[in-house]
């Protein structure tokens, strides 16, 4: 914990420095993720991840808080790695916070002036999802340790209607496609990257603390969110021809796909660890997966990359999003969500012509070099997986004890 | 040995044929490709003689003796190669190799000229050995080759000439339309309702062969206890299977409703109608009926399911045999006319054997010999008719007493098979015929006079037509055109075939084995039958024809091509465009109603995006107040 409030205090320095100079900020920031990355494998991903952000962050460079992005993604990191290693509800809360709120400047940078208008659609919808998660979650400890059913399954789902806003769960993903949309593609590839993560960690170990047999019931109308957002974000993107629409309608299914991995929550140890494993592969994919498109949105990336990152999304064995869905079905099959995992295959399926559409869309002939190497980057992260990823349900199942 | 006499028996026909094959295949045109059908012909008479070393040297000809040899094939499956060597099989095997062979003489002479000269010699093998297959097979599934290799072989042999551009090859009036539909049929046209009406029976053979295998674990006939499988089965169940299994025989023997295929069968070379309509294919469904009731044993057999099978095979026996004669009766055309009377007397072996049930072995016997004497005289008949075509150019029934004094030997031949065929006392099929009487009688009990009445207005019938045949052709046609000479070969083949019935007629009146025979034959009863066919064939004599629509419906076969044709083709059409519709649909929903489905939904979901904060807030708001709605209603019920 001292480890972390000096890595955040660092940071906040490195925040206030870059008004001299923005490359100390940058200089600090990738020093105190370059440390983190000793916290084992999975903050090590989520450091990488960082610092694509934050190169990425580097092509937009002239904005008017550059110097501070930088800093507030390290922030966001450090919150992150810290949420897989807590289980104090407090703490967890808090850390939901501290990713939350960077993003609500994140969202209004831009290289020419900012973009207020998108910020405050953003941050109306982020407030509530904060007020809402916060307020389901301390009804959902009441609940459980009162063993009061009703105001369980109030919390329950008042933290459901949370994670759903703060994510982009359907049918409350109203704000995505506008934000994605009307946003900064660098700014995005960060709401859609960095931000997914903790909302799900925290709202999983909420969960995990507080089952009671209750649970199985309240999870059936999780699974039916789950479900709900993989048809609408599936759908909804089959026929845009924007690409930031498109990527906004997938960052909502997978983030269906992520939700249905919580049903496996009740099911024995095991399925628990594939189902966490193929949840954070989804979010995996889906966060490098954007960063890439984002980039190649932005300044153009090569064609190579842009398939391979279009079939991982796909789910094309050996690419990592093929693993991610693998796990879910797994877990879905074994803990009697048999129906759940026939709807994946069905949106995976669905999915394959928009996926396709947006690498022809975003095609460029002479892309940047920078984006260029960032998405090649982020394609070259699908590939990880071409060793059956036994090795992640490891590390998974370490961190999750 | 007896692995080579086997082997001689079916490869030598296979052999001997191809020498022709082959130099038709090379080059059809040398005369010297024309004389290699001689080796055919011996390859013929190869098999007839092994066939007669198995009938004088496999022991005592009885009707409870037999021997079986057995060579290994699928010993997983407890499936072998099984031959059985029994009174049946014994005779039967000669009688088919010996017609054969005297079909392949004649039609040296016969096919000299032909243009396909490879097709038909291979295929006319091909057809006797698939026939001897099935004689002498005792395993069901090695029987089932012989079975399509006769399927194959009728339909490579019925539409010979395939170029359908001889109007002497075709059967029925060409031009003629009746409704919508021609009323003539082409060799190739024939081909084809032979293969497809009996491929509808094989289809259920080959099922009921599998569910036989299936519950018995055993394919040879002799050895499958179906008492024991009727049992585990049940009535329906055996039912079932023993109906699928004969509506192989049934389409083969052309019984009704399958009968047209047989009609137009005559569209072959009438070599190829000759050896279909006395010793193989037809007669390989009643053999194989026979075949199973010889050793099922269903007097043995006490079983509803049985029973209903073979009153079923009874009257369906009894109506085709009674059908085909009268069809017979008023068909004008040579073959036409010979293969009705075939099919006819196909239905009275069934009956006959049928009758089994109730009279015992005795009546599978009578059916027996009753194809073996209807062999012969069928046989010369038809090979008469082939040379009276090739004499007057007309597949009509005419002709006068100059032809009669110019074919003499035709002449007698005819005289004779007709006579010995029609059950007149005392000549060959009388003996016969008069046991069948006696077996008809015996079903007294159970259905009253109805099979006897049945059969003696077919036998009648039946005589009159053949008398008909005789008149037609050489005493009172209306014309003859003149004929020219030669056909030496061709009269060699069916004297010597028709100089069998005295011969059979001396076995029935003098070897003890038929003493019954002659009994019956000394009955009261059995000779008045004689004299009413007699008289029968006297009148058809005198005055061989009749206008009237009643004949003329009955020379139309009672319109039954409609059926083959028309209706079954109409179903076949409407099955089709049930088909093309249920396509189309599918077409419709892949490729336009689910698509456009989607991407209107895909809009749908897109528009809610406004860009309106409220109204996301609502939607929200929306979506809170229902959950807490089911938060409400989990929390009571939890």
């Amino acid at each position: 914990m001292i480890l972390v409030l000096l890595s955040l205090l660092i940071l906040t320095f490195a925040g206030i420095l870059s008004y001299k100079d923005y490359r100390i900020s940058l200089i600090l920031s990738l020093a105190v993720l370059f440390v983190s990355l000793e916290f084992g494998g999975i903050p090590a991903i989520i450091c990488f991840l960082a610092i694509l952000n934050i190169v990425s962050l580097a092509v937009i460079r002239g904005n008017q808080i550059s110097g501070v992005d930088y800093a507030m993604v390290g922030l966001m990191a450090i919150a992150t790695i810290y949420a897989f290693i807590t289980s104090d509800i407090a703490e967890l809360l808090a850390l939901f916070v501290v990713v939350s709120v960077p993003t609500y400047l994140l969202v209004m940078v831009d290289e020419g002036k900012l973009n207020v208008d998108t910020g405050i659609k953003y941050i109306t919808f982020m407030v509530i999802a904060t007020v809402l998660f916060i307020i389901g979650t301390v009804m959902l400890y009441s609940g459980y340790s009162w063993q009061n059913s009703a105001i369980y399954f109030f919390g329950f789902l008042l933290l459901l209607i949370g994670l759903a806003l703060e994510v982009g769960i359907a049918p409350l993903h109203e704000w995505v496609p506008d934000i994605f949309a009307n946003a900064n593609p660098i700014s995005v590839s960060i709401i859609a990257s960095l931000a997914k993560f903790v909302p799900f960690i925290v709202a999983m170990k909420v969960i995990m603390i507080t089952a009671t047999e209750l649970t199985t019931s309240a999870l059936l109308v999780l699974a039916v969110f789950s479900a709900i957002s993989m048809f609408i974000g599936n759908i909804g993107a089959l026929t845009t021809q924007n690409p930031a629409r498109i990527l906004a309608y997938s960052t909502v299914a997978n983030m269906g796909y992520v939700l249905a991995a919580f049903v496996a929550i009740m099911a024995s140890k095991d399925l628990v660890y594939y189902a966490i494993a193929g949840a954070l592969l989804q979010l995996f994919v889906n966060a490098f997966g954007k960063v890439g498109f984002f980039n190649a949105i932005k300044g153009g990336a090569s064609n190579v990359s842009n398939y391979i990152l279009c079939f991982s999304f796909i789910g094309i064995p050996p690419l990592m999003g093929f693993w991610g869905k693998f796990f879910i079905i797994y877990a879905l099959v074994f803990s009697n969500y048999l129906w759940l995992a026939i709807i994946l295959v069905l949106n995976s399926a669905i999915s394959v012509p928009y996926y396709l559409r947006l690498v022809r869309i975003t095609k460029a002939s002479t892309p940047d070099m920078l984006t260029n190497i960032l998405t090649t980057t982020t394609a070259v992260v699908m590939l990880v997986t071409l060793i059956p990823p036994t090795w992640f349900v490891e590390l998974v199942s370490e961190v999750f004890k | 040995m007896i692995e080579l006499l086997l082997l001689a028996i079916f490869i030598s026909p296979v052999i001997g044929s191809l020498p022709v094959a082959f130099a038709w295949l090379l080059d059809p045109k040398r005369s010297w490709a024309r004389k290699l059908p001689i080796f055919a012909v011996l390859g013929l008479f190869i098999s007839l003689l092994c066939t007669l070393y198995i009938l004088f040297n496999f022991g005592e000809l009885d009707e409870r003796v037999y021997r079986q040899v057995k060579f290994e094939w699928l010993p997983g499956f407890n499936i072998s190669f099984t031959f059985i060597f029994d009174y049946l099989s014994r005779i039967m095997g000669v009688l088919t190799a010996l017609i054969a062979f005297l079909i392949g003489v004649y039609g040296l002479e016969y096919m000299k000229h032909d243009y396909r000269l490879g097709w038909y010699w291979f295929f006319f093998n091909l057809f006797t050995a698939s026939m001897l297959l099935v004689v002498y097979s005792d395993n069901l599934l090695l029987l089932l080759i012989g079975w399509e290799g006769l399927g194959l072989a009728s339909w490579a042999l019925i539409g010979h000439w395939f170029r359908d551009d001889d109007e002497m090859s075709f059967v029925g009036v060409v031009g003629r339309k009746i409704g919508k539909l021609n009323y003539f049929w082409s060799p190739s046209f024939g081909a084809w309702r032979a293969i497809s009406t009996i491929r509808l029976g094989d289809m259920p053979m080959f099922f009921a062969i599998a569910v036989i295998f299936f519950l018995a674990g055993n394919l040879n006939i002799s050895e499958i206890n179906w008492g024991e499988l009727s049992e585990k089965v049940g009535s329906v169940g055996i039912f079932l299977i023993l109906f699928a299994f004969l509506l192989g025989p049934f389409t083969k023997s052309a019984q009704l409703p399958f009968s047209e295929w047989l009609m137009t069968a005559m569209t072959g070379p009438t070599t190829v109608s000759a050896l279909l309509h006395s010793a193989t294919m037809v007669a390989a469904g009643t053999y194989v009926f026979m075949r199973l009731s010889w050793y099922m044993e269903p007097w043995n057999i006490h079983s509803a399911g049985i029973e209903a099978i073979y009153v079923l095979v009874l009257f369906l026996g009894l109506i085709s045999a009674l059908y085909g004669a009268s069809v017979a009766l008023g068909c004008l055309e040579r073959k036409v006319l010979l293969a009705a009377s075939t099919m006819s007397s196909l239905g009275l072996m069934f009956a006959t054997a049928s009758a089994s049930l109730w009279v015992g072995k005795f009546a599978i016997i009578v059916a027996f010999w009753y194809l073996v004497t209807h062999a012969f005289a069928k046989a010369t008949l038809f090979l008469v008719a082939g040379h009276l075509i090739h004499e007057t150019h007309n597949r009509f029934c005419v002709g006068g007493k100059e032809l009669a004094k110019h074919l003499k030997l035709a002449f007698i031949a005819t005289i004779l098979a007709t006579l010995c065929l029609s059950g007149i006392p005392p000549l060959t099929a009388y003996w016969v015929k008069s046991a069948m009487d006696g077996v008809m009688h015996h079903l007294e009990h159970e259905f009253g006079l109805i099979p006897l009445a049945l059969l003696v207005l077919t036998s009648a019938i039946y005589s009159a037509f053949l008398a008909k045949f005789l008149s037609l052709n050489f005493l009172k046609g209306e014309y003859h055109v003149k004929a020219h000479g030669g056909g030496r070969l061709m009269s060699l083949g069916y004297t010597a075939m028709v100089s069998l019935l005295p011969l059979i007629l001396l076995l029935y009146l003098y070897h003890p084995d038929f003493h019954e025979f002659v009994a019956e034959g000394f009955l009261n009863s059995s000779l008045a039958v004689g004299g009413i066919v007699l008289f029968t064939y006297l009148i058809a004599l005198y005055k061989p024809s009749l206008e009237s629509p009643v004949g003329r419906a009955l020379g139309d076969r009672l319109y039954l091509a409609f059926l083959n044709d028309y209706i079954i083709p109409a179903l076949g059409w409407t099955l089709a465009k049930l088909v093309d519709y249920s396509n189309r649909a599918i077409d419709f929903f892949c490729h336009r109603a689910i698509p456009s489905a989607f991407g209107l939904l895909s809009i749908g979901i897109r528009r809610i995006q406004s860009g309106s904060v409220e109204l996301y807030l609502r939607l929200s708001a929306a979506v809170l107040v229902a959950l807490v709605a089911i938060a409400v209603a989990l929390g009571v019920i939890g």
